[in-house]
Order: structure tokens, then sequence, then C-alpha cells
């Protein structure tokens, strides 16, 4: 179904089903707040602050798009809560300022109202930041911008776009904002933004049974959902304080003076309104002094304080319930960024920093274990040298722990590819070793001192290749030259797939060339990693 | 006789359907303004060959109420028995909209509703075997409890060259863990309590299905077996082969994912259902 435009009432109703729509994932918009501060209610705020808009438009039975707009826009006002809410009623501030005097909403008034939309948004905060409900807000403006110049006539059409474009910038912001990807989630205003023009274009498009009987999905994000070390439990025990929201009314209220002196008392501020009227939204650990200072500028109303600790505690408990099912947990001991995060990637619950040449102590192990959230723990030490300190943890902790004692990176990502989420402990630890024996590595590093091997003279700073941890099996000075003989003997022709995990001190431009020359001369399919690892400016494996 | 009734993502062929007297509801697949009834305006072959030429992401949704009730009214002028099995209900409100239909006929006939907590091949198989009780002159209540009974028996496997459509489609569940490996993977999911649920990630295609083959020889005894694919008909080939005499005669069933289960899988789906015997 296409519609080219809607009366003022039609608008009203495309964001009341919007609303409704809202309404049904609230618990779950809730669960994924952590920006700026993990209060747990944006869902909730977000949809209050449109309640608050619905009711105001309730009362008016205006026809007219534009006068709807401005009502809603007041609705919004009076009623917004949190951060999120503020931004919304910033949305419907801009939104009915870009309708003008428009009798009916379409195309091309929608493209505009979602511009200054976006403008007014921006301009509501003290300190704008990427990856929030603001970009998703101006992708969504950009790309309604670019359909109501294509489709003029088709406002269907233009909010589609729009809303997809929505879609696309929310499962995106967790690249923009590092402390969604480190929470795994994607940003819950953008989300809640996203599912209320998804309602409104159902509603346009006659979609009843899905508004009645479906629930708007939530947009996974594209980064892995595992808990990384920062978000252990011994962590995130952080004061959070308070988070105050309330309305100012006065007479010749300076916003430009309250906002600066609101900043010195706290953090996430957002202040929006005119002079007669302002909304505050505020964490501070002193709410007293917030609201003391504001009772001098006005009466206040509406005010609401909770208190941020409870909230993230909550908060914690809700992503626990949303992680994997998974009771076995996997610690594995790595060194290098990229091997942190390639790791971190296949699951890991908790990587040990450490490797050749700095192994981990048995106690840095057994607190490793014990910080893990499962009773069942499977561990890699991923070196030969530390196999012997990881298989006594299980004697220095209650935990059910098994060790895959993995000699190699590659062993280790090869066992932990093979972890099966339906399997038991004692099963997973077979396969896992079963996996590990069937992957080949090599360690390319440079020598340290003249010595011979194998009958190979090897000279101080030549570089040699070590084949699974046990024989130097390639000496020389070019390094493309020792892997080539090194994969010889480990017989590289008959490998399916020939992965390359580069070391810190290896230029990624080197190690892109080695790769294509092994691609042709192996014929064989060569995957290249950044690793980062110290010591070992190659290591590869061998499938 | 009671008539079963169930929806396109069972991936039940029409050839299928009309051989086990079974009545398929479509789900519906937008191109943009464009809507196609899930194999009857559009097929998998069809619904690929659009989507490497749309630039329009395209996106699904469920049968409205009113064709529902019109398909239920059709049934109740023969039959005052009806069993309708639904996709997952985590994966779509298809079983709401099958139940609010349930309450417009209460007057006129019985109407059972069951969640399959599956989809495609696990769904196909419970259907056709509720469709074959049918034929034997079961009664509803009969069948019905047979199919809930049969549901921890439904296993269904997956792999994938990539996770992105069902991750962009909102459907991806607990297989999320699997998401942003930062190594080429072939990951295998399987369908548990409803939703998507991660297996394990193997390095290559050719290791990913001999998992998938693995995991049919393992069962012990085996009532029906599904295998379907979605663009890679020489694969599936291969794969009936080595699976070629593990479900009892009449029961190996061959098919497509539909285009609306298409959206959410991509073109490179390989997927073993399996009965598991009692």
């Amino acid at each position: 179904m296409q519609t080219g435009s809607v009366t003022g009432q039609q608008l009203k109703e495309m964001f009341n089903a919007g609303t409704a729509w809202l309404e049904k994932c609230v618990p779950e918009i809730n669960a994924i707040n952590v920006f700026p501060i993990p209060d747990g209610d944006t869902g909730t705020n977000m949809l209050l602050t449109m309640h608050s808009a619905m009711e105001e438009a309730h009362r008016s039975q205006d026809g007219n798009a534009s006068s709807v707009a401005q009502i809603i826009a007041h609705g919004a006002l009076m009623g917004a809560r949190g951060n999120s809410g503020v931004i919304l009623s910033q949305f419907w501030k801009g939104f009915a300022k870009g309708l003008d005097d428009n009798q009916r909403l379409n195309s091309k008034a929608l493209a505009r109202a979602l511009s200054e939309a976006s403008q007014a948004a921006y301009e509501g905060l003290v300190n704008p930041v990427e990856g929030t409900m603001l970009t998703v807000l101006r992708d969504s403006a950009n790309a309604a911008e670019a359909a109501a110049k294509a489709n003029s006539r088709n406002l269907t059409k233009t909010l589609a776009t729009a809303m997809q474009a929505a879609r696309e910038s929310v499962a995106n912001t967790p690249n923009l904002l590092p402390v969604l990807r480190e929470a795994g989630v994607v940003d819950a205003g953008g989300q809640g933004l996203y599912v209320l023009l998804e309602g409104a274009l159902y509603y346009l498009r006659g979609e009843n049974d899905t508004l009645k009987h479906g629930k708007p999905r939530l947009i996974p994000t594209s980064q892995p959902l595992t808990p990384g070390i920062s978000q252990m439990p011994a962590e995130v025990e952080v004061p959070y304080g308070y988070c105050m929201n309330f309305l100012i009314e006065g007479q010749d209220l300076n916003l430009k003076k309250i906002r600066k002196n609101l900043k010195k008392k706290g953090q996430s501020l957002v202040i929006t309104g005119n002079g007669s009227k302002l909304r505050v939204h505020i964490h501070s650990f002193k709410p007293g002094e917030v609201i003391d200072y504001a009772t001098k500028q006005g009466v206040l109303h509406k005010i609401k304080i909770d208190n941020m600790d409870d909230e993230y505690a909550a908060f914690i408990k809700m992503q626990r319930k949303n992680l994997p099912a998974v009771d076995t947990a996997v610690v594995a001991i790595a060194s290098g960024e990229g091997l942190f995060k390639l790791f971190r990637s296949l699951g890991t619950t908790i990587i040990v920093p450490g490797g050749q040449t700095m192994n981990p102590s048995v106690r840095e192990l057994v607190e490793a274990v014990n910080s893990a959230p499962s009773d069942k723990v499977i561990l890699l030490p991923n070196n030969k040298n530390i196999v012997v300190a990881a298989s006594q943890v299980q004697s220095l902790t209650s935990k059910d722990v098994k060790v895959v004692p993995t000699r190699t990176i590659p062993q280790g990502i090869g066992a932990l590819l093979s972890f099966n989420y339906a399997m038991s402990l004692e099963d997973n630890v077979s396969a896992m070793e079963e996996a590990m024996n069937r992957v080949k590595s090599i360690e390319i590093t440079k020598s340290v001192r003249k010595s011979q091997i194998n009958g190979m003279n090897i000279k101080k700073g030549e570089f040699i290749a070590v084949l699974d941890d046990k024989e130097v099996v390639a000496n020389g000075k070019k390094v493309k030259d020792v892997i080539t003989t090194a994969l010889e003997k480990a017989d590289g022709k008959n490998a399916e797939l020939v992965s390359i995990y580069y070391g810190a001190e290896t230029k990624p431009a080197e190690a892109r060339k080695i790769a294509d020359e092994i691609q042709n001369e192996f014929s064989v399919e060569v995957e290249m990693v950044q690793g980062d690892q110290p010591h070992y400016n190659y290591v590869i494996s061998l499938e | 006789m009671v008539r079963v009734v169930t929806d396109s993502c069972s991936d039940i062929t029409s050839k299928m359907a009309e051989q086990f007297g079974l009545t398929v509801i479509p789900l519906n697949v937008h191109f943009g303004d464009k809507v196609y009834r899930d194999n009857i305006d559009l097929n998998t072959e069809g619904f690929y060959q659009k989507l490497t030429r749309s630039k329009i992401t395209p996106t699904t949704s469920i049968p409205s109420l009113a064709v529902f009730t019109d398909t239920l009214n059709n049934l109740a002028k023969e039959t005052r028995d009806i069993l309708v099995i639904t996709l997952s209900r985590k994966f779509s409100a298809v079983y709401d909209i099958a139940s609010k239909s349930k309450e417009a006929f209460k007057s006129k006939c019985n109407i059972e509703v069951i969640d399959s907590q599956v989809g495609i091949g696990g769904q196909l198989i419970l259907a056709v075997s509720a469709a074959l009780m049918a034929r034997a002159e079961a009664t509803l209540e009969e069948i019905a409890n047979w199919v809930t009974s049969a549901i921890p028996r439904t296993h269904v496997l997956m792999t994938f060259d990539t996770l992105e459509y069902l991750r962009r489609g909102g459907r991806i569940g607990k297989a999320q863990a699997f998401l942003g490996t930062l190594l080429k993977v072939n990951p295998i999911l399987g369908i548990k309590e409803g939703e998507a649920f991660p297996i394990t990630r193997v390095r290559s295609r050719a290791l990913a299905v001999d998992f998938l083959v693995n995991f049919v020889e393992n069962f012990k005894k085996i009532d029906a077996l599904v295998i379907e694919d979605a663009i890679t008909t020489n694969e599936l080939g291969k794969l009936a082969q080595r699976l070629e005499g593990l479900a009892p005669d009449g029961h190996f069933y061959r098919s497509k994912v539909s285009p609306v289960v298409g959206a959410h899988v991509g073109p490179h789906v390989l997927s073993v259902s399996v009965l598991e015997g009692e």
C-alpha cells in the first residue's frame, strides 16, 4: 500500500501506533541500556515521554498536521524523562518546526521534519556523542531526504527508507561507541527510535495484524556477545550516583547560565526548553545540591530521582540472562592485542595475558578460573611451558577444571573452535583434544644466539621455524624462505587451510605479500590474521 | 477426517501438500512495496534471483487474519476437526494469528493450534506425520497429543557460510554468541526451545557437511529425515547419497527452504532435520 500524504489526525494515529509498538519491547530496550550510564530505563523513559505526548495530542481534534506536531512536541517536553526522553522531546520540537505550516504530512515534509528533528536533538545536548540515538536520527533523516527527492509523492516509501536507515544505523552503533561494543549491545535509545518509526510505518501500510499480534524485534549487534574481562563481576561495583529529572518553571529563565552552573554539579546533563519552562536531566552524587540550585531558579515540577547503583545491579542481572546459556567457561592464555580479540571472538570467557617468555603464575591462573562466571572451566594454556602450571589449578579451586593441553596458539584456536555448546564438559574436552591434534603449528622467531640444531648452523639474528613446538625445521636470513621450507616440511601441499597470525613487529604489508605467495606456491587457501603477538614474527597453522 | 494445516515455513512443497492432503498457508516476502506469497507468487530460485538483482533488502510478514479465516472457512465445509502446526513462536507471530482465528471458529469447528517450536524440516516432519495419522483415521486429540510428544524428538541442524542474514532478520537468538568471529568459519546452529542455538564452528564447508552427516549417523533410530538447501542442488544431491538408507523407506524427504525462510538464512544454507525414533 502506498500513501501520498496524511492529515494531522492520521499523523497522530501513526505515532499512537508507534508508541503502542514501542510499549511491547520496553523491557528489552531497558535491558540493553548501557550509555551514558546503564540506568536500565531508556525504554521506560521513551515510552512515558511518548505517552505524555500522545495524551496531549488526543485532547485535540485539529486536522492540521503541523498543529498536531506542535501539540505532540509540547506534550513530549512536559513529559520528558531521562536522557532519551529529553532527546525525544527535542526530536518532536524539531519535527514540528520542520512541518512549518503544512496542512498535511507528505514525503517532502517528512524529510524536512526529520532533518529539523535531527538538528534539534544535537543542539539539545551539551556534548553530543556518536553511536547513539543522535546518529540513528541523523542517518535516518539523511536517508529520508534522498528518498523524498526520488519519491516526492510516496510518503510510505520515504518513511520506509528512513526506518531502514535507522535500522542499519542502530546495528552500527557498537562500532562507533566502545562501551556498547564491550557490553555486546546496540544503543538502546537508537533502538527505541527505530521501533517508534517502525510502528508508524506499519500503521501507514495498514498492517494492523502485525501491530496487534506481532512484536518488535530488537536489532542484534554485529559484535559478539561474549563477556569481556572488563565486564567481570569484580569490576562492576562502581558507584553511579543518582539520576535526576525535573522541570523548572519560572520567568526569564537563563538557559545558558543554568546549563553552565548545572554542568559543574554532575554529568550527562541534558537541558532543554525556553525562558519559562526548562526540562533538566542530570546524573549527580549530590542530588541535594542540584535541587537546591534549581529551586532558586524557579518552581520545580515532576521531580524524579533514581539510585543508579540499584538500576545497574538489575542491569547486570538482565545481561547475564541474555548471554547464551553456556555452563562451561573457557580460560585461555594468550598475548597480543590481535590474539586477545580473536580468542574473545571465539567465545573465550577470560584471557590471561602470557605466553612464550612470560608465563603466568599458577596463582594468576587460579584467580582467572575463580572469577569465571561458571563452575565448569576449560583451561587452554597455548604454550608448552604453561601446561604444567595449568594442571596445578584443579587442586587449588573448588571448581571443576579441565586442561586441554594446547602447546601452541594454533592448537588453542583449533580446540576453541570445536567447542560444542550442546555437549557436556567431558565430551567437549575430548572433542577439543582431538581438534588440537588435527592442527599443525609453525612458529617463526629470531634466533637469540649462534647455535647448531638438527645439523643446521644457525647464526644469531637469523629467522628460525619451529614445527609443532618440538623441532627447528628451517633457518635463514629471509623470512619468506624460512616459511616456505617449514611449510614443505610440514606437508603444506596437503593442507586445506593455512592461517597466518602475524606478530607485533611484523608489517601487515609484508604479511600480506607472504600470504599471497604461499597461496600461489602451495595452491592452498590462506587466511591472514592480525595477532600482534610478541616474540614470534609469525605463527602459522595448517589444517 | 482431521485436516492438517501448517504455514509455508515448513518448506512443504505444493506437490507434497497434495500428496499428504495438507493445507499450507503462505507467509509473505516484501521487496519494497511489492508483496509475494511464499512459494506461491515466488519460489526459492526466483527469490534468490531477485535478491541478487534487487537493491532493496527483502522483509517478511505473517499472513493476515483474513487469510487464515478464509482457509479455515474452506476446510470447515469438509471437516469439523482441524489441526494447525505453526513455525516456532520465537521466530514469528504466525502462532498468535492462528490462535486468534481459532477463537472466531469456536462454534463451527474443533481447532487445535500447536507451536512446533522448530521450523523448516522439523516442522515439515511434524506436519507430514500428522497428516499421515489423519489418513489413518486418528482423532484430533490423538494427533495433537502425538505432535506434542514428538516435538522434543525433532532435531534441526543448519550450516551457513554467513550469519549475516539471521542477524539482519533478528532471528539469531542465542546463536549471537557466534557473531563477530574474527576467523572465516562455517557456523553450525540448531533450533532449541524454539530459537536458534549455537552448536559449533568448523573451518570449511566440507567439514560442515561432515558434521551434519555425523549428526544424523549418531542416532540409534530415525523415524523420518529431511534434508534441505536453497540454491546448492548438487551439494544436496551428494548429501542425500551419504545419508541414504538412514531413514525408513518413504520417510526421507528432500526440500528447499522457502523464500520467507530464505530471506533469513541466505543462499548457502544446508540443513538436516531428524525425527528421532523412540
